[in-house]
């Protein structure tokens, strides 16, 4: 439950940051969209039920935090923990590097989903412009906050000990073998 | 019918939940002028840290210009003191031109649709996605603001009211792909509808034997009812006209540089 509040907190923190202190230094193509790194980390590390409700919670706050209507990232964001779910029995999510793909594949199905229900829905085609426009960048902005907050990750895990609530990496090649 | 529920378990809770949330959005989009006791709760929760780290920005900001960095302070003094010269005499030249367009107006018994009251803003945060273009400013319906007032800053329009809390509200900006805006060019006064394409404005539906002109205004027509008439809102940037088709493709810069939008003005009252 701890896990679950902590997403939640860390998810309005990061809602805060994308509004407030990073377009300070970023034009919009270039900020990073760190509640779908959140939602793709939630998707992964905690069970179906915790990460649809934490999943659905922050695609809200998502959607209050930003020009939408409330609903369209709640859906997209279900989709995306839905599909990070079926995959993650595919995948081996102890890779960094394939995490970070999964991020990269992550940004272009978000951009995807919000383009075709703006477009389809609310009938405002062009945002397809802006988004396609946009896609590099977010790209690596996305992949660079990803690793950066991985590495952040791992570190925070030193500190407080490798608890099974949190996704792979260091815990599942550490507890190997042991 | 229990060994069925319990095979598609997961397919069907996932079908439900994504029509849910589907039907969710397709019903709020319906409710567009309603701001939704969650959207007003987190707009409200929110405010404070926004306003507290905007304030935050200001003071180191400020103690970084006016302590640390001045380098070149002197030099930039001189420089002002003849730019403010240059204005002075720019001003006076200004209420000359103001002067004589009052007679004007009282000769031709235009309407000063402007002449309105306004209620002054502070924007304290930036829309949390990279296609939307939305801000947040730091008064809300405590301070009289409802939703589809108009937001203007000193070189032209910003935007509508589109959410409103008690301390804070939403505001769309011009320059987003759902703004569309009754427009006019200035010169010519050719109509169109200025709509937002995330930096510029395209201008849609300027019939394709009108006269426009790179360098030419467009301000608001004041059709629809929200923005008054006259105010400036782009730049007209490129005018393409295919060898077909009713229409010329027109793109235009937004007067206002949203990148450095601080301050706003929210027009609240009614025509006098």
């Amino acid at each position: 439950m701890r896990g679950f509040f902590l997403f939640l907190f860390t998810g309005v923190l990061f809602a805060l940051l994308q509004s407030s202190v990073l377009p300070l230094f970023f034009s919009p193509n270039w900020r990073p969209n760190l509640i779908l790194i959140l939602i793709l980390y939630l998707g992964l590390s905690e069970n179906l039920s915790r990460a649809l409700i934490a999943g659905l919670l922050l695609g809200a706050i998502q959607d209050s935090f930003c020009g939408a209507t409330l609903g369209l990232y709640l859906s997209v964001y279900l989709i995306i923990i839905l599909l990070t779910r079926l995959l993650s029995d595919q995948l081996n999510v102890e890779s960094p590097p394939l995490l970070l793909l999964l991020i990269a594949g992550g940004t272009l199905l978000q951009n995807f989903l919000v383009g075709f229900y703006l477009t389809i829905f609310a009938a405002t085609a062009p945002v397809l412009h802006i988004l396609l426009a946009a896609i590099p960048q977010q790209l690596m902005a996305n992949m660079l906050s990803a690793s950066i907050l991985l590495t952040l990750l791992l570190r925070f895990q030193r500190l407080f000990g490798y608890r099974s609530g949190l996704a792979g990496l260091m815990y599942q090649s550490k507890l190997h073998g042991s | 019918m229990r060994e069925f529920l319990g095979r598609y378990r997961f397919l069907l809770l996932a079908v439900i939940l994504l029509l849910g949330t589907v039907l969710l959005y397709s019903y709020n989009l319906r409710q567009k002028t309603a701001t939704t006791f969650f959207e007003r709760a987190v707009l409200t929760f929110a405010a404070p840290f926004q306003s507290g780290i905007d304030d935050i920005v200001d003071a180191v900001t400020s103690t970084w210009k006016n302590y640390l960095w001045l380098v070149d302070a002197r030099q930039r003094n001189i420089e002002l003191g003849k730019e403010n010269l240059e204005l002075r005499a720019q001003l006076q030249q200004v209420e000359e031109i103001s002067l004589q367009n009052e007679r004007l107006r009282k000769l031709l018994a235009f309407v000063d649709e402007l002449d309105r009251s306004a209620l002054p803003a502070q924007v304290i945060g930036e829309d949390g996605s990279n296609w939307a273009r939305t801000i947040i400013i730091d008064k809300g319906t405590r301070s009289g603001l409802r939703t589809g007032f108009p937001v203007v800053a000193s070189s032209g329009v910003v935007g509508r009211v589109i959410k409103t809390a008690p301390d804070s509200s939403r505001v769309l900006l011009v320059s987003d792909a759902s703004s569309a805006i009754a427009a006019l060019i200035q010169r010519t006064r050719t109509r169109g509808v200025a709509r937002g394409q995330g930096e510029d404005l395209s201008i849609e539906y300027a019939l394709r034997d009108t006269d426009i002109q790179v360098g030419d205004l467009l301000v608001t027509s004041g059709m629809g009812g929200v923005f008054p008439k006259g105010l400036p809102l782009g730049l007209i940037e490129s005018v393409t006209k295919d060898q077909f088709g009713l229409f010329q493709q027109v793109t235009a810069t937004p007067t206002v540089d949203f990148s450095h939008l601080e301050e706003v003005m929210v027009i609240v009252g009614e025509d006098r």
